[in-house]
C-alpha cells in the first residue's frame, strides 16, 4: 500500500467563524481523499519546539505539506528553526498571474551576486510544501493543490530504481487506507519571535548587532541564528527592518513585506514613498526598539546622530571594537599562522 | 542652455537639467522669473521613470496651504508604483498645477515643463538645502542601491 502524504493544517489565530469554516472543510475535504493523511495542528508559530506536534514532524523523513494562515516562506522558515528541515517544495497554488510586473526589474535592477547561508547548510533532500489559507477562499482549490502535490511526490519517489518494498506498495496501490484524520490538541500560548530565511541571509550580522534583547546568537559555524526567541519584544519587528537582506521573518505582523510577503511584487505595487521621501526604515527600527528598552526599563539609545542628524543605530563591527584589546592564545596563532604566508 | 546631466538608472539614462535646482526627495525646483521668491517644483526624471505611466495625483488639502518640510502632502499612482508625497521644504503651497488634477499623464508628457506639481514659497533659508544638478547627481549615486531594494520589494 502507498503510504499517504501527510497534510498538516495549522489552525490559526483568528476565531472569525468564516476561517474557522475554511480551515474545517479543507480538513474534511482532505479525510476523504486516500492519498493523504490530514492531521489539525494548533497555530505552526505558536507550537513549543518540544511538544507533541514537532515531535511528530520530526520524526518524518519524507515530503510533507502544511496549510497555515502564514506566509510560505513565514511557514517554512518556522519549520526550519524548530528543527524541522526540507527543501523548499514548489507550490503552484496562489502563484500569482505575472504578466508585465517585472518589466521595471528587469531592465533597471542590475544583477548582485552574493553568497546566501543556505549554500553553505546540510539539508535533507525531502520537500516540504507550505500551502497558505487565504480568506475567502474556495475549499476545494486547497484539494486540488494538495493532490497535485500528492502525485508529483509520488512521481519522484518511485522514479529511479525502486526497491522491492516500493514496487509493491505501488503495484498494490488499489489496497488503499481508511480516511484518517487525527488531531493533535497542544497548549499552546502566544508567542513572538523572529524567523530568518537563510535563502535570502547573508550572516551580515547587521541583527545580530542592532537587538539589544539577546535573540540573536550564532552557532559553531559563526552563522547567526535566533538563539533565544522567547527574549523578544512582543510585536517589535525592528530587526526586520534593518535587515539589509529583507531575511528576518516576523510571521505574525500585519505588514505583509516583515510578515513573509513573496519578493516578487506579484501585481501588488511598489511603494515608493521611502524614496520620495517618507521617514525611513533605519529611523523606524530605531524608534521602535527604543520604545521596547523603556518598556522594558531601559535606557533608550542616545541618538549620537551623524552628520546628516539622523540617529546612527548600526554598531561598529564587532572586530573593530576589539583593537587593541589583549590578544589571546587564539589571535596569536592566527598571527602566527598569517606570518608564516602560506 | 547646457547640456543636462545624465544618471544611468542600469540601462536607462535619466536626464538632470543644470538650469535648475533638486530637492532629495527626487523634485526639481526652479523659480519663476515673475515671482522671484515662489519655486515651481516637479518630479525628476529619476522620479518619473520609477513612476512610469501615471494614473492617479492627489493633493490633501487645497492651495494655498502652510506645509512643514516632510509633511505628507498627497499620494501618486501609477501602473507600478504608489507612493505618497511629502513637502520638500517648509513653508507655503500656494498652487497646485490643476492640469495634472484633470490629467495626471502630463507627469510623463513633460516632466520639465508642462508636468510641474505646484508653486512653493519658501519659509527663510529653506532654500539652502536644495542641491545643484552635479549634486542631485551625485545623490542618485549614493541612493541607487536602495532604490533598488525597493524596487525589488527588499525593504520593510
Amino acid at each position: 500500500m502507498i503510504k499517504p502524504l501527510n497534510v498538516f493544517v495549522s489552525r490559526g489565530l483568528s476565531h472569525h467563524p468564516d476561517k474557522r469554516q475554511v480551515e474545517q472543510s479543507v480538513t474534511d475535504l482532505l479525510a476523504l481523499d486516500p492519498r493523504v493523511k490530514v492531521t489539525m495542528i494548533p497555530n505552526l508559530y505558536d507550537l513549543r519546539p518540544d511538544g507533541d506536534a514537532y515531535s511528530q514532524l520530526k520524526e518524518l523523513d519524507e515530503d510533507f505539506i502544511v496549510i497555515s494562515w502564514m506566509f510560505q516562506r513565514a511557514a517554512h522558515w518556522i519549520l526550519d528553526r524548530n528543527g524541522v528541515l526540507g527543501q523548499t517544495g514548489e507550490v503552484e497554488f496562489g502563484a500569482e498571474e505575472d504578466d508585465d510586473a517585472d518589466e521595471l526589474e528587469d531592465d533597471i535592477l542590475e544583477e548582485e551576486e552574493k553568497q546566501r547561508v543556505i549554500e553553505t547548510l546540510d539539508i535533507p533532500d525531502r520537500s516540504i510544501y507550505c500551502l497558505q489559507f487565504q480568506h475567502p477562499s474556495e475549499p476545494q482549490h486547497y484539494v486540488d493543490e494538495v493532490v497535485r502535490i500528492a502525485e508529483s511526490s509520488l512521481m519522484q519517489w518511485i522514479s529511479g530504481t525502486p526497491d522491492q518494498d516500493k514496487l509493491d506498495r505501488f503495484l498494490n496501490a488499489e489496497q488503499r487506507h481508511e480516511p484518517e484524520l487525527s488531531a493533535i490538541e497542544e497548549k499552546a500560548g502566544r508567542r513572538w519571535y523572529p524567523v530568518i530565511d537563510f535563502s535570502r541571509c547573508t550572516n551580515c550580522m547587521e541583527c545580530i548587532d542592532f537587538c539589544l534583547f539577546g535573540v540573536y546568537g550564532v552557532d559553531n559555524q559563526e552563522t547567526i541564528l535566533v538563539e533565544q526567541p522567547d527574549n523578544c519584544r512582543k510585536g517589535c519587528p525592528a530587526c526586520s527592518r534593518v535587515c539589509p537582506e529583507n531575511a528576518i521573518v516576523f510571521p505574525q505582523h500585519k505588514s505583509p513585506a516583515i510578515a513573509g510577503a513573496p519578493a516578487e511584487t506579484g501585481g501588488l505595487k511598489i511603494d515608493l514613498s521611502l524614496l520620495f521621501g517618507a521617514p525611513d526604515a533605519q529611523e523606524v527600527a530605531a524608534r521602535e526598539r527604543d520604545e521596547q528598552l523603556m518598556l522594558a526599563g531601559r535606557a533608550p539609545v542616545e541618538e549620537s546622530g551623524n552628520a546628516n542628524g539622523s540617529p546612527a543605530i548600526s554598531m561598529e563591527p564587532r572586530q573593530v571594537q576589539n583593537v587593541g584589546a589583549d590578544k589571546d592564545d587564539l589571535d596569536h596563532l592566527i598571527d602566527g599562522l598569517d606570518s608564516l604566508d602560506l | 542652455m547646457t547640456q543636462p546631466l545624465v544618471f544611468m538608472m542600469g540601462e536607462f539614462p535619466a536626464e538632470i537639467p543644470a538650469d535648475r535646482q533638486y530637492a532629495k526627495n527626487h523634485m526639481w525646483a526652479m523659480s519663476d522669473p515673475s515671482y522671484s521668491t515662489t519655486i515651481r517644483f516637479g518630479f525628476t526624471a529619476y522620479a518619473v521613470r520609477l513612476l512610469q505611466d501615471v494614473y492617479f495625483l492627489d493633493w490633501h488639502f487645497d492651495a494655498p496651504a502652510p506645509v512643514a518640510e516632510q509633511q505628507e502632502i498627497g499620494s501618486i499612482e501609477s501602473k507600478k508604483a504608489e507612493s505618497s508625497l511629502y513637502s520638500p521644504l517648509s513653508g507655503e503651497i500656494s498652487s497646485f498645477n490643476v492640469q495634472l488634477l484633470a490629467d495626471p499623464s502630463g507627469i510623463n508628457v513633460d516632466k520639465y515643463g508642462e508636468g510641474w506639481l505646484f508653486d512653493f514659497q519658501p519659509s527663510d533659508h529653506q532654500t539652502d538645502s536644495l542641491l545643484s544638478a552635479d549634486q542631485y547627481v551625485d545623490h542618485l549615486a549614493e541612493v541607487w542601491e536602495i532604490t533598488q531594494r525597493t524596487i525589488k520589494g527588499q525593504l520593510n
